[in-house]
């Protein structure tokens, strides 16, 4: 299947000074720091509970960002391009369960996986394997199943809620992946100009660390401002729409599912500590739950943010299509047989 | 050739750097439980390990044969990157209030780490308390230590219509980030009246009491604390 590419985004040099834009930056972090001590954000509540919202999901999501640019850089520096070649021509239907089970060994939450995927797919891994790989890693692996069982001990939706989003995560990202099918890398990935003005700078015979210093520092910066600006757009949203709007629809058979669906793209939580608050939506039934569960991994206001800046914009809509329809025809599955 | 510094590797480094010093700043000023539950404590001490250890490989690089001038795109990048760093580190030391329980769910207790054993024997804490209203064994458990003592500490709430001596004793439970926090409630009555606002931290000491599906503390004892250090509950 084709997608179609967004135009690259490369504009071309800006005529004003450098430097003064660099001093403009500069006045306007100072300029903030001031008007928020003036401000007392104490005094207004929503603004305080926005900063807090928004710092916390930063604070708990730049490790993983870092971490995952780490391997990132790693794969690009040290693993040959010809290992990634060699597993790009498995025939697919074994590569792309294989990469949805691979997110075992990566135990970082949704934001890790995104610059890892990425690199995966330009250094020649199969992008559809790739973000299979990139779907499945956030579910599957162990620190998420653990949660997932510790959220829902004692209940007796225990086993249908931890191997339910284990089957049906793996199901989705497999799913992801052959629809994306044979889409070639450059169709699938944006151009990153901060990459030749990076690599500019590079030369050929700089040492191995140089090189992956570099490749850090460009996927840290690439993939940390569009955290900062979906973390941003979550937080509003935690600020300012309650979660008790989907209540009212708790008790209807395919509504409920997409409400939590819903719910969970806009509260934008980390996987690892998704399925707690899941468990607090009581008046929802296991099914609705699962959908939360499945589909906030893969699809969420954060993850938007990262998904619009890394891949073409046919990408965002196919991941959301396809996740939304596989989840919802799992979990009303799940609804028939267990209510 | 001779190597220069890279302004646009430099100015990295120094946003590095800047977001390195803030986890070291949460870490050391105990400011990350403001943020995290002490289950995702680990987070800070990791970013700070990794973001140093990535700060000083990008101003070790920084030095290179054809430096190119900081392009204004990438100022705007930079300064967009460490605003979170200025906006956290001008915030002063606050918790999310109650403004925001109207926008949350309640936390529900059964399957986190309070079984019937737990309510049944022991000091009572919030969240045993909080774990008992969501689940029937619970509650039968709570219902054996009817009329005990209990000390439980959280910020004053008041429901639309409640009597002048009744509050809502509250915390927010916080499993990884506050973006996941739930809130738990405990009703008290026999609070002196018009003594405690809306999100004043109190210490509130007095009998406890399961009536129905709910919980009654009624109070004896009611004093102002300040805010706890650590002021969310991890289940």
């Amino acid at each position: 299947m084709a997608i179609d590419v967004a135009r690259p985004n490369i504009s071309p040099p800006r005529t004003g000074s450098p430097r003064r834009t660099a001093a403009v930056v500069l006045v306007g972090l100072a300029a903030v720091a001031v008007v928020v001590r003036a401000a007392d954000p104490e005094r207004i509540a929503w603004l305080q509970n926005f900063l807090i919202v928004f710092g916390s999901l930063l604070i708990e999501a730049t490790p993983f960002i870092l971490l995952g640019a780490f391997v990132s850089a790693a794969i690009e520096v040290f693993v040959p391009t010809s290992t990634m070649a060699q597993l790009g021509r498995l025939p697919r239907p074994l590569q792309l369960p294989a990469a949805a089970l691979a997110g075992i060994a990566l135990p970082v939450c949704e934001c890790g996986s995104v610059p890892v995927a990425r690199r995966l797919a330009s250094k020649g891994l199969a992008p559809s394997a790739a973000v299979t790989f990139m779907l499945a890693a956030p579910i599957l692996n162990p620190v998420v199943v653990a949660s997932t069982f510790v959220a829902y001990r004692g209940r007796d939706s225990l086993w249908v809620m931890v191997l339910g989003r284990m089957g049906l995560g793996f199901l989705v990202a497999v799913a992801v992946g052959w629809v994306i099918g044979a889409t070639r890398k450059d169709d699938l990935l944006k151009p990153r100009p901060e990459d030749d003005e990076e690599h500019g700078e590079t030369a050929e015979h700089d040492p191995g660390w140089a090189r992956f210093v570099s490749h850090l520092s460009g996927d840290f910066f690439f993939m940390g401002r569009f955290l900062i600006m979906g973390a941003a757009i979550a937080a509003a949203v935690q600020t300012f729409v309650p979660q008790t709007v989907v209540g009212k629809v708790a008790n209807l058979p395919v509504l409920s599912l997409l409400a939590m669906m819903a719910l969970a793209f806009l509260m934008s939580l980390c996987s690892e500590s998704d399925a707690f608050v899941a468990s607090s939506f009581t008046q929802f039934g296991p099914a609705a739950q699962l959908a939360f569960l499945v589909s906030g991994p893969m699809i969420d206001l954060k993850l938007g943010a990262l998904y619009a800046g890394t891949y073409s914009k046919g990408f965002v809509r196919i991941v959301v299509t396809t996740v939304v329809v596989v989840t919802l025809a799992g979990t009303l599955w799940l609804q028939v047989v267990f209510g | 050739m001779k190597r220069r510094w890279s302004p646009s590797r430099v100015w990295t480094g120094v946003v590095l750097g800047a977001w390195a010093g803030l986890f070291w700043f949460l870490l050391v000023s105990g400011r990350w439980s403001l943020y995290l539950s002490t289950r995702t404590l680990w987070v800070v001490p990791t970013g700070a390990a990794l973001l140093t250890v990535a700060t000083v490989a990008r101003l070790a690089s920084a030095r290179v044969r054809r430096p190119a001038q900081l392009q204004s795109a990438t100022s705007w990048t930079l300064g967009l990157i460490a605003l979170p760093v200025v906006l956290i580190l001008s915030l002063p030391p606050a918790t999310l209030s109650g403004y925001a329980l109207g926008r949350r769910s309640g936390f529900v207790g059964s399957g986190v780490n309070v079984s019937t054993s737990d309510i049944s024997s022991g000091t009572l804490s919030f969240i045993d308390v909080a774990a008992a209203q969501s689940s029937k064994g619970g509650m039968e458990a709570l219902r054996s230590r009817a009329g005990e003592q209990v000390t439980l500490d959280g910020f004053v709430w008041r429901q639309d219509g409640a009597a002048a001596d009744e509050i809502l004793l509250t915390r927010y439970v916080v499993t990884c980030c506050v973006a996941d926090a739930t809130s738990a409630q405990v009703r008290v009555v026999n609070v002196p009246p018009g003594r405690f606002q809306p999100d004043d931290w109190v210490r509130i000491t007095g009998r406890i009491y399961p009536l129905g599906s709910e919980i009654l503390v009624d109070a004896s004892d009611v004093q102002a604390i300040p805010q706890p250090d650590r002021p969310y509950l991890t289940p």
